[in-house]
């Protein structure tokens, strides 16, 4: 082995760029918020003109705050339609798209386009379809015959209708990790479970799935973490969290807080409870979702 | 051996080179500024025509459903075909939205070069900080800078009581009505002795015909029912006072305000979605004869217009049938405010920026593009049927005017008072509670009392 692996220099020159990358980026950033939870701001770019009284204020306020709760139970559910709905719905497509002989680029195709539009055009694009008066949705019920609009944006319909677009975008994102897994399947495996006498469910349920684990395990990891971030979507079709503040979910309440309401340290107390949870949560899914070292 | 040394070095400085010329980059376009200072110091021969090929950035409200929003455009090509100069342009329709985002911009560094803003408390921040030139600084340099207005006319900052902002055209807020509407519910059209009880009375009859009576999206945008509930209140004297809590006088005028608005919305004359709706859908059932009242500004003529119109950006195209079917009235009165009293005045106009000004090249572009869109060709065509701050102000000719202009024209000539808003005091932050918050207090959530004492609880904050 060459002296150069072993030369520690070498190591600690070609880390030292991303060291300092994330020092600047994430670190300094990071701690300067803890800092900003303490001070009063109302003005983006500067430190306060004094200490918020009592000092812990906004951690109070973060106990105490309604919309905090309501954003914490909405992002739990973004969670839960991520698992259900975005993985869920890849692994069933994936297991079909793999079990045809023809079109399977096709399907690949048509599942994946929505990643590549823009988060905030879908958002129009689904306001268009959501739309109270002569919405896409509302114009194809009175087709069917319903006389009443539906008011897809209210309380009691905001939740669904701002989740399902976010669903139906990452769908085929998790599809093609799961059909490249999928892929990755020995042929062979199929073939003497056929000669045995297999049934196709039995190959899925004996096989396929069992194979896919850790695929399974990374897209539900990704999943469960990118539903903390989800902002733009959301911020598109349901701004300032209307109606009533119930759709509020921590990236845009956070949001909300720092840009709109200029509630800039409450802002950061928030910025400093996702990170909290994020790091949580993601030790808790490695933990429940742990990959298998025999696949 | 040595040459895997020299390939990590030359790798190593290759990496360094990299992000240093990232660096670099970002700062090329300063290396020529330092001859272009030259000119800044021959003040006397100041001129505010550059020599073409600058690109500013400009940000406005004309934009969307804006009556000027055309005029704009018009406007903005003739001065880049006049000086050769390019316009960046990120405007968008004024709203909550639009103020937080200019605001963020300055705090963040990234004004634009010239900005057409409000005059009041929403520009306190960036007029504390510095960020704008005042008119005085940009006269010392270019005398002629807005010497065709009348300064009388031009609002100083309540920040600092220095005038930064040359206004362009006036604005007013009243009632839009859709007759078509109101004939099909047996309803009159109201005139200038109109009374809140017969408001309500009216607003029972057309939600009886099945007709929604107020266009307004209480969730995006209450800012027009916020103001004119709490002026009538009051009266053009005190309209303006900020109280200094929810309990003395003016803190309960505003919690009366809001809770006219509160039992309009209990009486259901809102949209079933006006707490869900954004104002472009309210307005589109307006212009789309669902909706009889829509309470606005004069900058949404244009858009009435538009809406009346087979191709919104060409007048040709005008249904005049569908446009009779709208006029425009007084807000109707309650207490001691007479129907007839308004909300307007010269809330907007155009600020130069300290990061413009201070760059020779964008400065002269900056001045020269204010001076030609506050020039007395200019103005009268943003102006049209609302007021100017120009010293010689143009005859109005009626006969280029849209149908629904002349009843704007008919209807100010009518005004007994024009008084300015109080919201443009009272600014963003100290809004939220009210304005955020309009949703939580129709539906009984929030206290209207509460939601009000929050927002002066903000205001006193800010005036620390």
């Amino acid at each position: 082995m060459s002296n150069i692996y072993k030369n520690r220099k070498y190591i600690i020159l070609f880390l030292l760029p991303a060291f300092i990358f994330l020092t600047v980026y994430l670190y300094y950033p990071f701690f300067l918020n803890i800092f900003s939870s303490f001070r009063s701001i109302r003005t983006l770019g500067t430190y306060g003109k004094k200490w918020n009284e009592p000092w812990n204020e906004n951690y109070v306020k973060l106990i105490t705050d309604p919309v905090v709760r309501t954003s914490l139970v909405n992002t739990l559910y973004m969670m839960i339609a991520t698992i259900l709905g975005q993985v869920g719905i890849a692994l069933v497509l994936a297991l079909l798209v793999d079990n045809i002989s023809k079109g399977t680029q096709f399907f690949r195709t048509v599942y994946f386009f929505p990643i590549v539009i823009s988060a905030t055009a879908l958002g129009l694009l689904f306001n268009l379809i959501f739309l109270y008066d002569k919405g896409m949705l509302n114009q194809f019920l009175e087709f069917m015959g319903k006389r009443d609009l539906t008011d897809w944006k209210n309380e009691s319909h905001a939740l669904a209708t701002m989740m399902l677009p976010v669903v139906w975008q990452y769908v085929g994102f998790y599809f093609v990790i799961l059909e490249t897994g999928l892929n990755n399947i020995s042929e062979e495996l199929y073939e003497s479970a056929a000669i045995d006498g297999a049934t196709r469910l039995q190959r899925v349920m004996y096989i396929s799935i069992p194979m896919l684990r850790n695929v399974i395990c990374t897209c539900l990891t990704l999943g469960v973490t990118g539903a903390l971030k989800v902002f733009d979507l959301p911020w598109t079709m349901f701004p300032k969290g209307m109606p009533l503040k119930q759709t509020f979910l921590t990236g845009t309440y956070m949001y909300y807080q720092t840009m709109e309401a200029k509630n800039v340290d409450y802002g950061s107390t928030l910025a400093i409870l996702i990170v909290v949870l994020g790091v949580i949560l993601s030790r808790v899914t490695r933990r429940i979702f742990k990959e298998s070292e025999d696949l | 051996m040595k040459m895997k040394k020299f390939a990590a070095l030359i790798l190593g400085i290759t990496m360094t080179a990299v992000l240093a010329g990232c660096g670099v980059q970002g700062a090329a376009p300063a290396a020529p500024a330092a001859p272009a200072e030259e000119p800044a110091e021959e003040t006397a021969e100041e001129t505010s025509e550059p020599a073409g090929g600058v690109e500013i950035t400009v940000t406005t409200t004309f934009a969307g459903e804006d009556t000027n929003a055309q005029n704009y455009k018009d406007s903005v090509a003739a001065w880049e075909a006049k000086t050769g100069n390019k316009v960046s342009d990120t405007s968008a329709t004024s709203d909550e939205t639009f103020k937080t985002r200019v605001i963020t911009d300055f705090e963040v560094g990234s004004e634009p070069d010239v900005l057409f803003f409000f005059n009041g408390a929403d520009a306190n921040d960036f007029v504390n900080a510095g960020k704008v030139v005042s008119i005085d600084d940009i006269r010392a340099e270019f005398p002629e800078y807005a010497s065709n207005m009348n300064d009388d006319l031009i609002a100083a900052s309540p920040a600092d009581g220095v005038k930064y902002a040359v206004p362009v055209n006036g604005y007013w807020e009243a009632m839009f009505v859709n007759t078509k509407v109101l004939d099909e519910a047996g309803v009159a059209m109201p005139g200038a002795d109109y009374t809140w009880d017969q408001f309500i009375a009216d607003c029972d009859k057309i939600k009886a015909a099945g007709y929604t009576p107020i266009a307004a999206a209480l969730g995006n945008i209450p800012h027009y029912w916020w103001e004119f509930c709490i002026f009538n209140q009051q009266t053009p004297e005190n309209h303006l006072d900020i109280p200094q809590s929810a309990t003395d006088a003016t803190g309960a005028q505003w919690v009366a305000g809001l809770n006219d608005i509160k039992d309009l919305y209990e009486k259901g004359f809102f949209p079933d979605n006006t707490l869900s709706a954004t104002d472009d859908e309210t307005f589109a059932m307006f212009t789309d004869d669902k909706a009889a009242f829509l309470l606005d500004g004069s900058w949404k003529v244009g858009g009435i217009v538009g809406a009346c119109q087979s191709d919104p950006d060409d007048p040709s195209t005008l249904d005049a049938d569908k446009v009779a079917h709208f006029d425009v009235t007084y807000f109707p009165s309650k207490g001691n405010r007479k129907t007839t009293d308004l909300v307007g005045g010269l809330s907007m106009g155009y600020y130069i920026t300290t990061k413009a000004w201070e760059d020779p090249d964008r400065k002269a572009a900056a001045v020269s593009f204010v001076e030609h869109m506050t020039s007395d060709e200019v103005v009268p065509l943003f102006a049209q049927h609302t007021a100017s701050a120009l010293k010689n102000a143009p005859k109005v000719d009626e006969s280029k005017f849209n149908p629904l202009q002349v009843k704007a024209m008919d209807m100010m000539s009518g005004v007994t008072s024009l008084t300015g808003a109080v919201q443009d005091l009272f600014n963003g932050d100290c809004r939220v509670s009210t304005f955020d918050g309009m949703p939580d207090i129709v539906e009984g959530n929030v206290d209207a009392a509460d939601a009000v004492q929050e927002g002066i609880d903000v205001y006193k904050e800010t005036i620390e």
